[in-house]
């Protein structure tokens, strides 16, 4: 089953690169090692070599030692017999740090699957002449005979090489590990330190010329959180990802997120999914796109959170599975709050379809975040995911943690089909750029801006679609009140004027017609009407002119009255 | 495994036994050398009161593994306090600072 996915893995890497051992047949191709770490063998394209030397490079708390433990661990747990060789941490540290993690070395080390050797030296050790680690190797020879080993960790080797006067020993001593490590056909980890500037002597050169594949851990202080990246920076004969990683350690071990390039497996939008109101349905042309990022921004209580949890309501009661992050309010305060609104929630929580994941941004730093994230995406798999609020997310460690964050979850949902609402609280302007903040707005398929307008002694909310992907929209604004039963889109707000673009402008075309025609009748009836009135005028002046001409007879005969 | 005690000469100062125990690698340059150091200096400074282990790690490497040694040679010191020396102890003088066999008196 492994062998399977190994050679279906190298076909694979095969036809994506032309890798080394394509273009000279005559080079045997690499077999790889599974690390069976999470995330590690997908950016390894496979695993380590196997029966080669990987040189980890980390400065003191990347986890480089707990990434060797790992190593063997798993390994030994699939089979792998393996032996640490700790030069620093004595190895009852080693032994009481993975307990932490929850794996029992003590239980392998008598099973004999696994061998913990301590070589490290007092501090008060007196180092008096030359020496060799030959009598250390000849000990581990005899180990990796008795319980077959297949893997091997040399933790921290630079403490011993630094004991050495000159790099002619180090340059021995290396040679004698190289060729040993080389006959005993071991896959070989060797964590160091990176080189200090200045020190000597430098024996990096050794390591990193000496080793199949290195990796480079390193862990970094940001605004008070930390940042861990893991990068490759060579494997011979293999293709391998070559970013930078982020990655924690969890308590199930080590955690790397592998980020794609750049979408290239994004999912295309796929059909429309109602917004969970009829009637910004119809302003979106149908509604959100599935797989799209669509962007609620707004000031503080025009309903972000209100319009995403109408679309979290829509989708549950369609049978589908939403995760909610929040990063500002508890479950139940943000329950309680869409339930005054009319907007229940609780009952979806119960049958399992929505999972809230409410956590305080500044609890972690943004890769352990992230991988949080990643890790509930792969249990619940959620087809819909809310971010609520990603303002909230600079608290993770500054602007650029943000915008790694993002970028990283955003690019995981586009390659999952996954349709993310990201939440943006804003401060008052009303400019595109502050509402697309965090410079991931090539990455928004949908904007819909949410704000206040004051007018006749009142304040009104009004929302607007500013960027709709792939479908027409009305770039009206539309105003909108809050019920206890949600929200409730009114009829098309225009007081200010707006120019309009797009559908709008086709409705208002259609609209005109039907006033010109409407205007038309209006003109005939007018028509009408003062045709008629001429006539009553014509009548009017006829009758008087009648009148006068019966009274221009009579004063020939005044007396007529008097006649008959 | 061998043993060898020595009956020669005292020079230094103080009656406590010294046990060593020499962790060695066959005929490798530095194994020898530091043996050869080693039986010298018992000799010269601690005549009737010491006792030395050699153990060739290439013949028993699992009495490497139990005293964690990482190197050879190694030297531990058993008594009468707990030492480690590594390598070929060609430095004299600070072997003996370390044996606590040099004394603010000493003329060296």
């Amino acid at each position: 089953m492994l062998l399977m996915d190994m050679i279906g893995f190298q076909k694979e890497e095969a036809m994506k690169h032309k890798n080394i051992s394509e273009q000279t047949p005559s080079a045997t191709p690499i077999v790889k090692a599974q690390t069976y770490i999470t995330g590690l063998d997908q950016i390894l394209e496979g695993g380590l070599p196997r029966g080669r030397t990987t040189v980890v490079n980390g400065g003191p708390g990347s986890g480089k030692t707990m990434l060797g433990t790992e190593f063997l661990y798993r390994g030994a747990l699939a089979g792998e017999p393996g032996i640490f060789i700790g030069f620093e941490e004595p190895v009852d540290q080693v032994r009481s740090n993975a307990g932490t993690l929850g794996w029992n070395l003590s239980a392998l080390e008598r099973e004999k699957r696994l061998y913990l050797v301590g070589a490290n030296l007092k501090s008060d050790t007196l180092i008096s002449g030359e020496f060799s680690l030959k009598g250390l190797l000849a000990g581990v020879a005899g180990v990796s005979r008795k319980i077959g080993a297949k893997r091997v960790v040399i933790d921290a080797l630079e403490v011993v090489l630094r004991l050495y006067d000159s790099k002619r020993q180090v340059r021995n001593e290396m040679h004698i590990l190289n060729d040993w490590l080389h006959s005993e056909g071991l896959t070989a980890i060797l964590t160091v330190r990176p080189p200090v500037p200045g020190s000597v002597p430098s024996f990096h050169d050794f390591f990193e010329s000496m080793a199949d594949c290195v990796l480079f851990m390193d862990a970094r202080v940001d605004n008070q959180l930390s940042r861990r990246r893991i990068r490759i920076i060579k494997y011979r004969g293999s293709g391998f990802a070559s970013n930078e990683y982020p990655y924690v350690i969890t308590a199930g071990g080590f955690h790397i997120a592998p980020v794609s390039t750049v979408g290239l497996r994004h999912k295309p939008l796929g059909e429309r999914i109602s917004t969970g109101l009829a009637r910004l349905d119809d302003f979106l042309g149908g509604g959100y796109r599935k797989a799209a990022c669509i962007l609620i921004a707004g000031l503080p209580g025009t309903g972000k959170t209100l319009l995403a949890s109408t679309f979290t309501r829509g989708a549950c009661t369609r049978g589908e599975k939403v995760l909610y992050i929040s990063y500002e309010e508890s479950q139940d305060a943000i329950i309680g709050n869409m339930g005054n609104a009319g907007v229940f929630l609780k009952q979806f929580v119960e049958s399992g379809l929505l999972l809230y994941h409410n956590i305080m941004p500044e609890a972690l730093g943004a890769e352990e975040h992230l991988i949080r994230v990643f890790n509930l995406i792969e249990t619940h798999h959620p087809q819909h995911l809310v971010v609520d609020a990603i303002s909230a997310c600079r608290r993770m460690g500054g602007p650029q943690a943000a915008f790694d964050f993002l970028v990283r979850l955003l690019n995981k949902c586009k390659e999952l089909g996954i349709t993310v609402l990201l939440v943006n609280q804003i401060s008052g302007a009303s400019s595109y750029v502050e509402i697309s903040d965090n410079d991931i707005s090539s990455i928004i398929d949908t904007v819909i801006f949410m704000q206040y307008v004051e007018g006749a002694g009142e304040v009104n909310r009004i929302f607007s679609v500013l960027k709709s992907r792939g479908s027409g929209h009305s770039n009206q604004k539309q105003e909108y009140i809050i019920t206890d039963e949600g929200i409730d889109i009114l009829e098309p707000y225009t007081g200010e004027g707006d120019v309009l673009t797009g559908s709008a402008r086709r409705l208002q075309e259609a609209k005109d017609t039907t006033e010109a025609q409407r205007l038309a009748i209006a003109v005939k009836t007018k028509e009408i009407e003062l045709e008629q009135l001429k006539l009553r005028q014509r009548e009017i002046l006829e009758r008087r002119h009648y009148q006068s001409e019966m009274r221009r007879a009579s004063p020939d005969n005044p007396d007529g009255k008097d006649q008959p | 495994m061998s043993k060898n005690s020595s009956k020669r000469g005292a020079v230094s100062k103080g009656h406590d036994l010294y046990r060593f125990r020499l962790f060695i690698a066959g005929d490798e340059v530095n194994s020898i050398r530091a043996k050869t150091n080693l039986f010298h200096l018992a000799q010269t400074y601690l005549s009737d009161r010491h006792e030395i282990i050699v153990v060739d790690v290439m013949e028993d490497y699992q009495a490497a593994l139990d005293f964690n040694i990482m190197a050879v040679p190694t030297l531990l010191v058993e008594n009468p306090f707990e030492r480690v020396i590594v390598g070929s102890l060609s430095d004299e003088k600070a072997v003996l600072d370390t044996l606590g066999l040099i004394f603010e008196s000493d003329p060296q």
